[in-house]
């Protein structure tokens, strides 16, 4: 079991490190990213996108490294919430705009798949939090 | 529990400031408050019938204004890269192929995208002025099976 739950942290951890970093790459696209889906009031965007990528490098991040397991695991899974929100939000509307999930490597749009993918991040990190003792 | 949250509340405000930290050093940083939005006038933005007439005359240049990346995974066919991100790196190279009276469309992709308009500010700085938007480019451009290639810009 040990194990399985330090698959999952490097599994979960490192989604987020990666995408946090590849988000912090290109600031400017990210903020388009984040326009897109039609969700935050207009001043706060650039100030999401400046420090958004940085919390899930570093709770993805100490995730990995063991560090405040229980406290990253509850707070990534309040991110994969608030993602799967803003996944969910834009297929009932009907937008057709990019992922922007992982910053610009990926071409990918919002879509059912990428709503499962988030689901699945949801349902480990949540076990993890459910699991881990710090 | 309450240790926990504690403990994911600090994680979330030192990570915030790294990341406000990181924007005042970084060579890629942008303005803490978002910008307005630009208004558009009409004379400024070209509609995705007039685009599609405009790129088979041939005479009008399409300038993308998204990341590389984006451009490598699918744009506008014959559109060039410039990125607005980066626009200094790569305005020399596009510059060679335009003249200050070319006709230029440019766009980048989503409703709410102000790349394009970044773009066209910067370009309007170094005299530019047959500059127009397509709004929303690549995704109605893609989605109306209008001609797109593939692959980084040579």
């Amino acid at each position: 079991m040990k194990l399985i739950e330090l698959l999952v942290r490097l599994v979960v951890g490192g989604v987020f490190v990666v995408a946090g970093a590849l988000k912090i790459l290109h600031p400017t696209a990210f903020v388009n990213d984040i326009a897109n889906y039609r969700l935050m009031p207009h001043d706060l965007i650039n100030m999401l996108a400046i420090t958004l990528p940085w919390v899930e490098v570093v709770a993805g991040g100490l995730l990995i490294a063991g560090i405040w397991k229980r406290a990253n695991a509850l707070l990534i899974t309040f991110l994969m919430i608030v993602f799967l929100v803003a996944i969910g939000q834009a297929l009932y509307r009907g937008l057709d705009i990019r992922c922007g999930c992982f910053g610009t490597v990926e071409a990918r749009r919002v879509s059912a798949l990428a709503l499962a993918e988030d689901a699945a991040l949801l349902g480990m990190s949540l076990w993890l939090f459910w699991r881990v003792r710090d | 529990m309450r240790r926990t949250v504690q403990r994911a509340l600090v994680i979330l405000f030192a990570s915030a400031a790294l990341g406000l930290a990181f924007n005042a050093v970084s060579p890629r940083s942008i303005r803490y408050v978002t910008p307005p939005k630009a208004v558009l006038q009409p004379k400024d933005t070209v509609t995705l019938d007039e685009a599609h007439r405009l790129w088979g005359d041939g005479t009008t240049f399409f300038l993308d204004a998204r990341a590389p990346a984006d451009y490598a995974a699918g744009h506008i066919a014959n559109a060039l890269s410039l990125p607005a991100e980066d626009f200094d790196e790569h305005y020399p190279q596009v510059a060679q192929m335009l003249t200050t009276d070319t006709a230029i469309v440019a766009y980048c992709d989503g409703t709410e995208c102000e790349l394009s308009h970044e773009l066209t500010e910067k370009l309007r700085e170094h005299g530019y002025t047959n500059i127009r938007i397509l709004m929303n480019g690549w995704t109605s451009w893609h989605k109306a099976g209008y001609p797109t290639d593939t692959g980084k810009q040579p």
